[in-house]
């Protein structure tokens, strides 16, 4: 201090008593606007002295502070302004300082240069915590200087962002930290020089760098400036060695770049694993990698893999018919070109394709076709039943040395020595009527079958079963012989026994089987007006036997509602017949029928048509019977292990099964006499849902012929060989192989399919099913 | 004659399930991506008929009709192939053509999922998305009141204590006797809560086992993670990471013969022993582990045959009690490591939680009491069970803390509390809501598993197939075509993320209210919900 000036005078306190801090700045701005540029203040803790002095102009300014400075001296301070504390420093000296020098010759507390901006501060000693904090540098004035002789408190340079600090280390208050506690946390911005040990500080926001010849020209230069205005120039020297001093710096943002923690991979293998063992918490316990895989997966890594399940389920035709012919595999044989074989293939299976399957069959094959379930209509199995006529005599195997005797030539007994011929074994039909055929022949009008056609057949079943002995009524004698002569007997002699009710005047009414038989043949006149009590299907064929024989007005009366349907009614209905019900039967007088309740249905002839009774007088003992039925196994073998029963003796049924029924008990019997595998294992029906009806089209009403038939069969669950699946497969993953027994097969590239079930989706016939993989479970 | 009904009760329209595949045939390449990956066959490709007819303008020609085909993404309408809602369909799809939708009503196939008479059973959480705790602010800011703290720059240590804690007098004068002291750990107050090896796949587990170990020894944190009763890998047991494991032991006691052998191996003792007595999702109901999750592996760490059906019963068998339960089961429990492990049970939420932590109180062997809240998740239970039963865990804990406060013990026997904290994402608020009302520490599942291994679920019933061993992210599932997709170094490292950002944010709640050495346990007065209703039941301040 230059005691040769004048200064002028300002005293915080007043008659011994201290100003409030209010009238000490009144005075030192007063004294400024005046003209003093040289003031010296006796403080008395005062708060901001020094600070605000514009009213120089910019003249330079001179302020000594002596006695007890109060906090913030020198805040706000400007550029013109040159304040020197006496002794030490309260807290915040220089705070938001905007140009100010400042020098304290003692220590300061804390806070010293919070948020200063421009401006200088030399500090002749330790400073306290939080110094240099939130600091700028504005790019329009110099950057801030804080020198500190000695050493500074904790939290030092928090948020600094800018202005350069100097910590010389000097007599410092910890011998072993200059720094103080965490310093430098937030810092983003400025350089830090100080010389002396340190504990450490926030590397997360600051590094040390190296001091370049310019920093040490700048800082030398510098602290020779710093130590004159302390009054301490002798210690220039010590504070000259270059290499005791340390420069700290902000990261730069891009150096930040979040925490650089210990990689996890790293960390598993040099820890974890390193106690756990290899292969971590479970690596004793599994065998198998447990490591990273795609979530779309081949070969064993697959969820769920497609499989070829051609033929592997019935398609609802065969499943359902009776007899049990595989419909879908003649309609393929027809796509293929193969007329004969399709037409061929139906005489494994039946004697009467042409009738029944042409004709008198119901069809219960068109009514499970899938196309049904998509209102396409079923493909028309009826044509080719038609076109089976055609079919010739199929080979006769060579013989097995097996006999058989059937009795009864009806579908049922016709069709078991079919299958039995065909399969090599002698069979010998018995039957008391004068030709074979039973029902079929003698009782169907011929308005339902035209009578070559049935003749035709009968021709193909002459040819095919050579033994045949008709007009025979046998006795209970006469079986127990045929089978000690035959490895087995076969009973086939259907319902023969008409039902009749007991009612007066009963003895006037015909019945249908005696109507129908007669009709045939054409020995009856029905008259004009014509009473049917029943009004099933046998009724219908009477109606409509009736009506081509004369009769005019046909009414078929029942107990309930008619269970007629099908064919049958429908000929029935077009011959104009009416139903009746519910009407009870009284009485049959001469003028009719009288009902229950009195009312008379005039009639000319009145046929009783409500069923037909097996005939079991002739069985012996030791097959056992139910209900008026013959008692028989899932294999229709009776009670008496050397007989079978089979037809309308065991459950009345349509002529579909009693086909199957000979069909079946006949496999029975070659499997007893051959030891054969069974010719057609039982295989459970596909799903529907498993077929594309999609693929055709739903605007056809009818089919032309047997190719446009054909063409329009879903071939549920047997492969048409459309190639679709390898079209749709989205990885190539199927191929098409030639066997050498089969034709082909389609197989999936394992180490390429996905298990994405695009061929279950697409393939037309549902052969293709797509299953859970348990490669690797 | 068709012998398929047409319609069926439980025949469903695309406009009865909740989740609709919306897909774009202009978009699509028919990969088979989606169809590959749906967890549950929702979809399939379809084969779809387009038809189209031509009339041309003044009838100058004849009109003309054609079909062609094309194929697609077809959904399954039938209540066992319904769509989840998990979108591993969008994930995959490389065209951004395929997305599940929400249905734009309340769904039919709810009436549906009972098909065989079996209620609804499934994995994830409540269909209840609004959160209590949610709801809760944090009213107090100190600012210069206390001393102002900085979350980002100030040094916090938000730690917790689970152990019995003796008053000062009582601890200084069994330390100048050298008698017993109970055992007490200053732990993490964000625990993950117990999820059981088996419940969760092998990959699953090892992850968040190794984020832990990575969380205390890289970066100083003593995070906890409670096992759930499926025993515990022999590995494991007999290595030092141990000591970050919290033990849990259930009514089916598996795994326990195989911890019980690893004892005299073991380099550590275990943080501490959870009796689980019951589960916040599924309050009074056990669990059960279907058998085709108990491969060959899980066999080898429960202790138990292959391939059969684990069934842990809704109670401990022979204790008939909770004051005989606890007495017992915290007896044996303490003994099996020489008393120098906290024993503490777990229940779910209900209102008689005061009664169980009465008798805790007089319990000097008791370490603290878990209670999990009606929104806490599950690997399987009943529907009903998930949805409508449970107590909230906000005024059960509250009861049972300011019943401590009553008797002056709230410092002596730690809450902790669960429960659909963090179920809206607010997990820092969530915890720190339930430890300003009382709780020491809070656990989390769900949380950890959307945070850590990107679990799909949601409270509004996307995915939930927990139970079934389909989990599309790998996550629940033993199969390790599913679980292999679960990276467990990516695991831990979503772990240590998760608890590096709760810890900010924790920090951030924190700080304002002048709190940086100590956890605000108990400290209500910087609560307050704009609800009058809920303020005067919780006991905190009503705010508008």
């Amino acid at each position: 201090m230059d005691n040769n000036e004048e200064y002028f005078v300002i005293s915080g306190k007043i008659n011994g008593k201290r100003i409030e801090s209010r009238i000490l700045e009144e005075k030192l701005q007063k004294a400024v606007e005046s003209g003093h540029r040289r003031i010296k203040v006796n403080a008395f803790g005062q708060h901001g002295i020094g600070g605000r002095l514009w009213r120089a102009g910019g003249e330079p300014v001179e302020i000594v502070v002596e006695g007890h400075s109060g906090q913030r001296v020198g805040s706000m301070g400007f550029p013109n302004t040159v304040i020197e504390l006496t002794g030490p420093a309260s807290d915040d000296v220089g705070w938001l300082n905007s140009g100010a020098e400042i020098v304290i010759h003692g220590h300061a507390s804390n806070g010293v240069a919070n948020a200063m901006a421009q401006g200088k501060i030399y500090v002749s000693g330790n400073i306290g915590s939080r110094g240099m904090t939130m600091t700028k540098r504005n790019p329009r004035f110099d950057p801030p200087e804080l020198w500190v002789l000695g050493s500074v408190g904790d939290y030092f340079g928090e948020f600094m962002a800018g202005g350069v600090a100097v910590i010389c280390g000097v007599a410092p208050q910890d011998r072993d930290d200059i720094l103080g506690y965490r310093p430098f946390v937030g810092m983003v911005g400025g350089s830090v020089f100080f010389r002396g040990p340190y504990k450490g500080f926030s590397r997360a926001d600051s590094k040390i760098v190296d001091i370049t010849d310019s920093d040490w020209n700048w800082l030398t230069s510098n602290l020779e400036i710093f130590t004159r205005k302390i009054g301490k120039p002798e210690l220039l020297e010590t504070l000259s060695d270059r290499s005791e001093w340390r420069l700290i710096k902000a990261l730069t943002p891009l150096e930040r770049g979040g925490k650089t923690n210990r990689a996890m991979s790293d960390f598993r293998k040099a820890v974890w694993e390193k106690d756990l063992g290899t292969g971590g918490l479970i690596g004793d316990l599994v065998d198998f990698d447990r490591g990273l895989i795609p979530v779309i997966t081949t070969g064993d890594l697959r969820r769920y893999k497609p499989v070829w399940e051609n033929r592997k389920y019935d398609p609802p035709c065969a499943a359902t018919c009776p007899t049990g012919i595989p419909v879908h595999r003649r309609w393929r044989l027809i796509r293929e070109g193969k007329v004969d074989e399709a037409v061929a293939l139906a005489l494994e299976y039946t004697p009467f394709p042409a009738s029944v399957c042409g004709y008198l069959c119901p069809n219960l094959c068109m009514q499970s076709c899938t196309r049904e379930s998509a209102m396409l209509p079923a493909v028309d199995v009826t044509l080719l039943g038609k076109e089976s006529i055609k079919a010739g005599i199929p080979e006769i195997p060579k013989p097995l040395g097996g006999r058989v005797a059937v009795i009864g030539g009806g579908p049922a007994g016709v069709s078991t020595a079919w299958q039995l011929r065909i399969m090599g074994h002698e069979a010998v039909i018995y039957d008391m009527a004068e030709t074979l055929g039973g029902k079929l022949a003698s009782a169907i009008p011929e308005d339902r079958i035209p009578p070559e056609v049935l003749s035709a057949e009968l021709e193909r079943v002459k040819a095919v079963i050579p033994n045949v002995g008709l007009e025979k009524r046998l006795s209970r004698e006469d079986v127990e012989k045929l089978k000690s002569e035959f490895d087995y007997v076969v009973l086939a002699t259907g319902a023969q026994k008409p039902r009749v009710l007991d009612f007066p005047g009963k003895e006037r009414m015909i019945t249908s089987l005696d109507f129908l038989r007669r009709a045939k043949k054409g020995n009856i006149k029905p008259g004009e007006r014509m009473v049917i009590i029943g009004a099933g299907n046998v009724g219908c064929d009477v109606a409509a036997a009736g009506k081509r024989l004369g009769a005019e007005s046909l009414l078929l009366i029942d107990v309930q509602e008619p269970a007629s349907f099908g064919k049958e009614r429908k000929h029935a209905e077009d011959a104009g017949a009416e139903f009746r019900w519910p009407c009870f039967t009284r009485e049959i007088t001469e003028q009719g029928v009288v009902l229950s309740t009195g009312e008379l249905i005039p009639a000319d002839m009145v046929v009783i048509a409500i069923g037909d009774a097996p005939d079991l007088d002739f069985l012996p003992d030791s097959v056992a019977t139910d209900a008026g039925y013959v008692l028989v196994d899932e294999n229709f073998r009776t009670s008496d292990e050397k007989v079978f029963a089979v037809g309308d003796m065991v459950r009345p049924g349509l002529l579909t099964d009693s086909i199957g029924s000979g069909r079946g008990a006949a496999q029975t019997v070659h499997k007893l006499l051959a030891g054969g595998a069974e010719c057609n294992g039982e295989r459970d029906m596909i799903d529907r849902n498993r077929v594309k009806t999609e693929y055709f089209d739903p605007r056809l009403a009818a089919f032309d012929d047997i190719q446009d038939a054909a063409s329009q069969c879903a071939s549920c669950g047997d492969c048409r060989d459309c190639g679709i699946c390898i079209e749709i497969c989205p990885r190539s993953a199927i191929s098409r192989t030639p066997l050498s027994g089969e034709p082909y097969e389609y197989v999936v590239h394992e180490d390429r399919c996905i298990g994405c079930g695009f061929c279950v989706g697409a393939c037309p016939c549902g052969v293709w099913n797509l299953i859970e993989n348990f490669g690797l479970m | 004659m068709f012998s398929d009904p047409a319609v069926a009760p439980f025949s469903l329209s695309l406009k009865d399930l909740p989740w609709w595949i919306d897909w774009d045939n202009s978009k699509c390449t028919l990969c088979g991506k989606c169809t590959a990956v749906c967890p549950v066959h929702a979809i399939e490709l379809g084969v779809f008929r387009r038809r189209k007819v031509q009339t041309p303008l003044n009838f100058s020609a004849q009109p003309s009709q054609e079909t062609s085909l094309y194929y697609g993404i077809r959904q399954k309408t039938d209540p066992a192939s319904a769509c989840i809602g998990c979108a591993m369909c969008s994930m995959v799809c490389p065209n951004d053509a395929i997305i599940p939708r929400r249905s734009d009503e309340a769904d039919k196939l709810r009436y549906h999922v009972d098909q065989g008479g079996s209620p609804r059973n499934r994995g994830g959480r409540r269909n209840v998305s609004e959160s209590l705790l949610d709801r809760i602010k944090f009213i107090r800011i100190s600012m210069l009141t206390d001393p102002a703290l900085d979350a980002g720059r100030h040094e916090f240590e938000l730690k917790t204590l689970l152990g019995r804690v003796l008053p000062p007098e009582e601890n200084f004068r069994r330390m100048k006797e050298r008698e017993w002291i109970p055992p007490i750990r200053e732990i993490y107050p964000l625990i993950i809560g117990s999820m059981s090896f088996g419940a969760l796949s092998p990959n699953m587990w090892e992850g968040l086992q190794l984020g832990v170990a990575y969380l205390n020894e890289e970066l100083k944190m003593p995070v906890r993670i409670c096992t759930g009763e499926g025993g515990c890998p022999p590995r494991l047991l007999r290595s030092r990471f141990l000591k970050y494991v919290i033990l849990q032991i259930a009514s089916g006691y598996f795994g326990w013969d195989e911890i019980i052998h690893a004892i005299p191996h073991m380099k550590e003792d275990p943080c501490a022993v959870e009796i689980k007595y019951g589960q916040g999702a599924k309050p009074g109901d056990g669990g059960l582990l279907m058998w085709y999750k108990v491969n060959k592996l899980i066999s080898a760490i429960r202790g138990v045959p292959m391939g059969v059906s684990l069934p842990s019963p809704p109670t401990h068998q022979t204790k008939y009690s909770i004051e005989e339960s606890v007495a017992k089961m915290i007896q044996s429990m303490s003994m099996a490591w020489g008393f120098r492990v906290p024993v503490y049970p777990k229940i779910s939420g209900t209102s008689t939680a005061a009664a169980v932590l009465n008798n805790l109180s007089r319990n000097p062997y008791a370490s603290g009491l878990s209670i999990d809240g009606e929104d806490g998740g599950t690997g399987a239970a009943y529907n009903v069970s998930m949805n409508h039963m449970g107590h909230p865990i906000a005024s059960n804990l509250r009861d049972c803390y300011l019943n401590l406060v009553k008797i002056g013990r709230q410092n002596e026997i730690p809450l902790f509390a669960g429960g659909g904290i963090g179920k809206n994402g607010n997990l820092a608020a969530n915890a720190a809501a339930l430890i300003m009302l009382g709780a020491s520490g809070v656990q989390i599942g769900k949380y950890i598993m959307q945070a850590a291994a990107g679990c799909v679920g949601s409270e509004s019933d996307r995915c939930n197939i927990c139970n079934i061993g389909r989990c599309p992210k790998g996550i629940t599932s033993q199969d390790p075509r599913l679980y292999r997709r679960l990276d467990v170094d990516l695991v831990a490292r979503r772990v240590v993320d998760v608890y590096l950002s709760f810890d900010t944010e924790l920090k951030k709640i924190v700080a304002p209210l002048g709190r940086s050495t100590t956890l605000p346990i108990g400290m209500s007065d910087a609560l307050g919900i704009n609800d009058p209703a809920v303020a005067e039941r919780l006991d905190i301040k009503y705010v508008v």
